[in-house]
């Protein structure tokens, strides 16, 4: 092999494991990825039950109900619609009423929410991103100050 | 302050000397060609490696070889000698930097800074005496001495009422309930506590404040804040009939000077539909027995404090008719008539010569001995 | 009157970065040598400044002094001592402040223990650290001040967070910024070296201490972070695939690259352009970090008072620092002479083999991180790329740069014999495929991949003591004669050696935990036992509690082993921080060995009982271990004399000194 025939070897080389790599990423995305909804945008997203999604919302007062041994349900509510969502596992301190929240997981037959994590988050004044803006828009939650 | 601009003036006298700074002493000529000295480094790098043996002497000479081309390229590449600097651009530059130090940087701390506002360390706020204290400020220092001594139940009579005064339900509650199962109950406590659940529920008397307005008055049948809180009660339920009734009753007991009677003229008003009073600051005669037990310096700035603070509320909101008439009588009870009528009179302005308002509060004022001052 | 000169310290530390920013740069273009020789004395005032400030802003916190806006938000009187101290950098504003006072401290080091660099690198590095600083001290003036005041002053502050009121936040900000902000003196160098318009190998040789540097700091701050998640946030995971985390691992993936690229273009002259651009990029994604953590414009669990609006401006920075130094790059870059050319089959070949993977590995990190904020401006949908992303794509990435590693070393510089190194690693791989093996037939549970995980690990550390045992001549030589050359190699041999077989460790650690963990999730009601990984853990009861800014019910568990000797016991406790009512869990944590026992309670049930999730971990403390034996590695390599700043210069001043 000539230099140059080395030096091309080389190069093909790369851009293959290039193009190969980036092609991994862009099957990645498309399959490992998850959508986020509010509850009102249910209706419109048309989700199969076992389809994986993120819920975001505030906790609906009065709604929280501890089952037996660690099962726990409670409703996600943007104000327009509610969801209900069962979930078996320790909740997040900052877990309250008219708090926000986000739970994945995906829908049962009888639509509902079955979640297998729920977002802790560390500060009582934050409030998930997703969450605030859709409920900003709605125009339900203020920023404090 | 002097100190301050003292020290602000040798700060930025050093910042603007660390620009100066090269212009005080001589400058090295610039120097090339430090990658020559890494390559000489490299060489007597495989010469250790060498002998060592890490690497065959073949290995060493083949990289040696390479090393020494580098370097020859290297010494090809130095630039030849350096540019001469222009001097008149050079001193511009020099001058507006050392003019930028103290020109941006003390500029912009006058734009951003606040030099008149002192250290607040809490400790020394704290410590300082009583009388310069806001009132924040003495009852984080009664807060202080009871987390140490959570036993002063003596301590815990003095702020509970102090609590409920500036609107801090919750602690009230708390402070109402370490006295009583300190000191023991009576009416005042029993009292204090059923106004603390009072307000904490929201200016409701629920089940729990009843219970402790009904022990105050076992402890004194006369107590007129309890009888004041179980007629407002039966208001809330529905009966203002028999509130009304009581509070009449309540009135006649109490003597003409009494602050409840102000109170008990706005309750009645207020069941036939005029609108409700605010709730507001300001010590009530109760505080004012309260504070007794404090030292002599603590209580007097205590209330002074709360009174001036009252004052200067009413100054920015002079339509509250009920602020008024609390300063009036919190004027009256500290026997500062003349104060008091001062009050009266702002009142009267601030509300309007005419209005009904200021008729209201003449009313009141008249209840309490007080008149507007004769000049007008 | 300490509060404000903290904060006039800040303003001229500010006009100082300005003039630091521009005229030594002057003077290099210029050829003037005093105002060239303005840069080291500024730097040096400015790093004296911003301490002074930072101290000032210290003073107030530890004074509980709330007419300082910044202390009555985040702290309170009661608060222990040390997270007064702490809380100064547990937020936005004092946090900015600590970032910009470790990019000065570089600057300052920079200017001091530069002297040998030649004089026109030397002000132009300082100035491109200057142009930094004044852009963050303009941020932190303009939208974060910290020095705020309040008159009347509050008499009680908010308090801190109470999820940041632990040692962590001592250690783990510190740290991270050292690392993060590290990185800024090889993009001042890259910068500095592209406005020259010329690079050599001696250029490699000056920045890669610093490099080194950065990287050991930043893999600590990483480590101390992963683990402070792992026991604060009571759920037991060490490393979520959060963009936060992201903001971390992707300066930490291309300082690495560029810590190897570095090393090939100062032994061999090559590599030069891509890493200069290394060097450009690595910081960028360091900005990049601050940014998505500052802003809060993607949701992380880790992110703590996040403000959209402060965003805007670092974004702003960041675009112009990124965005100028990529074009200097791209006018520069066909300037930069091209270096020497090598066989594919060589220690460089590998090291660019290396490179292509973790940049790579990085690229697909930041595609991952920010596909969400993508999506979401493209079509408004709002979706979350989680850990089955990042665990299919960089995992396969890992797997054959892992496997490649152990060869590296070995390998001759410029042409290397692929099957005399490939004979020499053949203990290596026995062992590594006799690991696999043993934990595929003789430890339960464990599937394939977690075999070959093992195994993989194992080969990373046989093959880093190859590495060394072939430096040292063994088995050729006697035993003797090969320790006495190991104490005759060269530090940076040794750091080789720790950084590979660290890797391995928390190889090692990361397959334990997810193979063999056991998790049992359960209401107990005192005296009610457990039986985890061969320990019964018997529910002693509730304790209620009162700590000095806290509430807490401590629930207690005794430990015993299967035999029912005693093995002490472990605490975990639902706290209350009374000043802000916020409900905190602690998780109780024993070490057995490598491993841990982790207990986490939840909420009491009706019937008496407390919800309860235990965790035997296997060997998770490897995977912090590992990252230590990283750093060890790192701390040789830069104490190797060779590469230390200036060791040219190190080197005359041995041979001055009298024999």
């Amino acid at each position: 092999m000539t230099r140059k025939q080395k030096r091309l070897t080389v190069i093909v080389g790369g851009l293959a494991f290039l193009a190969a790599a980036a092609a991994l990423t862009f099957y990645a995305l498309g399959q490992r990825t998850s959508y986020f909804y509010m509850p009102a945008d249910l209706e419109a997203a048309n989700v199969a039950p076992g389809e994986r999604f993120r819920l975001g919302g505030l906790v609906a007062t009065g709604s929280i109900e501890r089952g037996q041994g660690l099962n726990v349900s409670f409703a996600v509510t943007d104000h327009e619609q509610t969801v209900s969502v069962r979930y078996s596992g320790i909740l997040p301190d900052l877990f309250r009423e008219e708090q926000g929240v986000v739970t994945e997981g995906a829908f049962d037959e009888n639509r509902v929410f079955v979640a297998d994590s729920v977002l802790a988050k560390h500060d009582e004044t934050y409030m998930p991103r997703e969450v605030a803006d859709a409920l900003k828009e709605k125009g339900v939650w203020q920023e404090e100050e | 302050m002097i100190v301050f601009w003292i020290v602000a003036a040798l700060m930025t006298a050093a910042a603007c000397l660390a620009v100066i700074l090269p212009f005080l002493r001589p400058q090295a000529s610039l120097e090339t060609g430090h990658d020559v000295e890494v390559y000489r480094d490299q060489l007597a790098e495989i010469d250790r490696d060498l002998a060592r043996r890490a690497i065959s002497p073949a290995e060493a000479d083949e990289a040696k070889a390479e090393i020494g081309r580098r370097i020859l390229r290297a010494a090809e590449n130095r630039p030849g000698g350096t540019e001469r600097a222009d001097s008149s651009l050079t001193r511009i530059a020099a001058t507006l930097a050392i003019l930028l130090v103290p020109v941006l940087g003390l500029g912009g701390y006058l734009y951003l800074g606040s030099p008149a506002i002192p250290d607040q360390a809490l400790a020394a706020r704290l410590d300082a005496n009583p009388s310069t204290n806001s009132v924040e400020e003495l009852i984080a220092r009664a807060e202080r001495h009871l987390v140490e001594n959570p036993q002063d139940g003596r301590g815990w009579d003095v702020l509970a009422p102090i609590y409920l005064r500036v609107g801090r339900a919750e602690d009230a509650v708390i402070a109402f309930r370490n006295t009583i199962s300190l000191n023991g109950p009576n009416a005042a406590r029993e009292a204090g506590l059923g106004d603390a659940l009072f307000q904490l529920a929201g200016n409701v008397v629920t089940a729990e404040s009843r219970e402790a307005f009904e022990r105050a008055l076992g402890l004194d049948g006369a107590n007129p804040k309890a009888r004041f809180f179980l007629a407002l009660a039966l208001a809330q339920q529905g009966d203002t009939e028999s509130a009304a009734g009581r509070w009449r009753a309540l009135f006649d007991d109490l003597p003409q000077d009494s602050p409840w009677r102000g109170t008990i003229v706005q309750a009645l008003e207020r069941v036939h539909g005029a609108p409700a009073p605010q709730p507001g600051s300001g010590p009530s005669a109760e505080e004012i027995e309260a504070a007794a037990d404090m030292t002599q310096e603590d209580r007097a700035a205590m209330i002074e404090g709360m009174v001036a603070q009252l004052a200067e509320r009413m100054r920015d909101n002079p339509d509250d008719v009920a602020g008024w008439q609390r300063l009036i009588r919190s004027y009256s009870v500290l026997g500062r008539a003349d104060d008091a009528r001062a009050a009266l009179q702002s009142g009267v302005e601030g509300l309007g010569a005419e209005s009904s308002a200021a008729q209201e509060l003449i009313g009141f004022a008249a209840g309490l001995g007080i008149a507007l001052p004769e000049s007008r | 009157m300490t509060v404000e000169i903290g904060h006039l310290a800040l303003v001229l530390a500010f006009a100082l970065a300005v003039v630091q920013a521009t005229v030594p740069m002057l003077g290099a273009r210029l050829g003037d040598a005093r105002l060239m020789a303005m840069a080291a004395p500024t730097a040096m005032a400015g790093f004296a400044l911003v301490t002074l400030s930072f101290c000032s802003l210290v003073a107030a916190y530890v004074t509980s002094d709330f007419s300082v806006a910044n202390v009555w938000q985040n702290s309170h009187s009661l608060k222990p001592m040390l997270y007064k101290v702490t809380g100064t950098w547990g937020n936005h504003e004092g946090s900015m402040l600590l970032w910009v006072l470790i990019l000065v401290l570089f600057g300052a080091l920079v200017a001091m223990f530069s002297s040998n660099l030649p004089a026109t690198l030397r002000a132009n590095v300082i100035a491109v650290q200057g142009w930094i600083g004044a852009a963050f001290l303009l941020f932190i003036l303009a939208t974060s001040n910290p020095f705020v005041r309040l008159d009347p002053a509050p008499i009680e502050g908010r308090d801190l967070n109470p999820i940041l009121q632990d040692i962590g936040l001592a250690v783990h900000p510190p740290l991270l910024y050292l690392g993060y902000v590290g990185f800024s003196i090889s993009f001042s160098f890259a910068v500095a070296a592209l406005i020259e318009g010329r690079i050599d190998a001696a250029w490699a040789r000056w920045v890669r201490p610093w490099v080194l540097a950065a990287w050991v700091f930043l893999t600590g701050g990483i480590a101390m972070g992963s683990y402070w998640a792992y026991y604060e946030l009571g759920w037991g995971g060490f490393w979520f695939w959060d963009p936060v985390e992201n903001a971390s691992f992707m300066p930490w993936l291309a300082g690495t690259a560029l810590l190897h690229s570095a090393l090939v273009m100062e032994r061999r002259s090559a590599l030069k352009i891509w890493t200069v651009l290394l060097a450009v990029l690595t910081f960028s994604l360091s900005l990049l970090g601050t940014f998505l953590v500052r802003s809060g414009v993607l949701t992380s669990v880790h992110a703590f008072a996040t403000d959209p609006a402060r965003g805007v401006f670092i974004l702003i920075i960041l675009g112009i620092f990124i965005g100028g130094a990529l074009t200097l790059f791209a006018l520069r870059a066909s300037e930069l002479k091209a270096g020497g050319i090598f066989q594919p089959i060589s220690r460089e070949g590998a090291l660019v083999l290396n490179n292509l993977f973790l940049s790579t590995a990085t690229a697909t990190v930041l595609i991952g991180t920010l596909y969400p904020l993508v999506i979401e401006a493209l079509t408004g949908d709002k979706i979350s790329v989680g850990a089955p992303f990042f665990n299919l794509t960089f995992g396969l990435l890992m797997v054959p740069l892992l496997v490649i590693v152990p060869f590296g070393p070995l390998l001759a510089w410029k042409r290397g014999d692929l099957s005399a190194v490939s004979q020499r690693l053949f203990a290596a791989l026995g062992i590594g495929l006799a690991i696999a093996l043993v934990s595929l037939v003789f430890i339960d549970r464990v599937s394939v991949f977690a075999a070959l995980g093992c195994g993989l690990a194992a080969w990373l550390i046989a093959g880093s003591v190859t590495d060394l045992a072939f430096k040292s001549g063994y088995p050729k030589v006697g035993a003797a004669v090969a320790i006495r050359r190991l104490m005759g190699l060269p530090g940076a041999a040794f750091g080789t050696v720790f950084a590979h077989a660290g890797l391995g460790v928390t190889l090692l650690g990361l397959v334990s935990v997810t193979a063999l963990e056991v998790e049992k999730f359960v209401t107990m009601k005192p005296g009610e036992t457990l039986d985890v990984a061969g320990l019964v853990l018997n529910f002693d009861g509730m304790m209620p509690l009162r700590g000095a800014n806290f509430v807490e019910d401590q629930a207690r568990f005794s430990i015993a082993g299967a035999d029912g000797k005693s093995l002490g016991e472990i605490v975990s406790a639902k706290r209350v921080y009374t000043a802000r009512r916020m409900p905190t869990t602690e998780a109780g944590i024993r070490t057995f060995g490598f491993s841990q026992l982790y207990v986490s309670v939840g909420d009491p049930t009706e019937d008496g009982g407390i919800v309860v999730r235990v965790w035997w971990k296997p060997n998770v403390t490897l995977i912090w271990l590992g990252a230590v034996v990283m750093m060890v590695g790192g701390v040789f390599s830069l104490a190797d004399r060779r590469l230390r700043i200036g060791a040219p210069a190190a080197r005359r001043r041995q041979s001055e000194r009298p024999a």
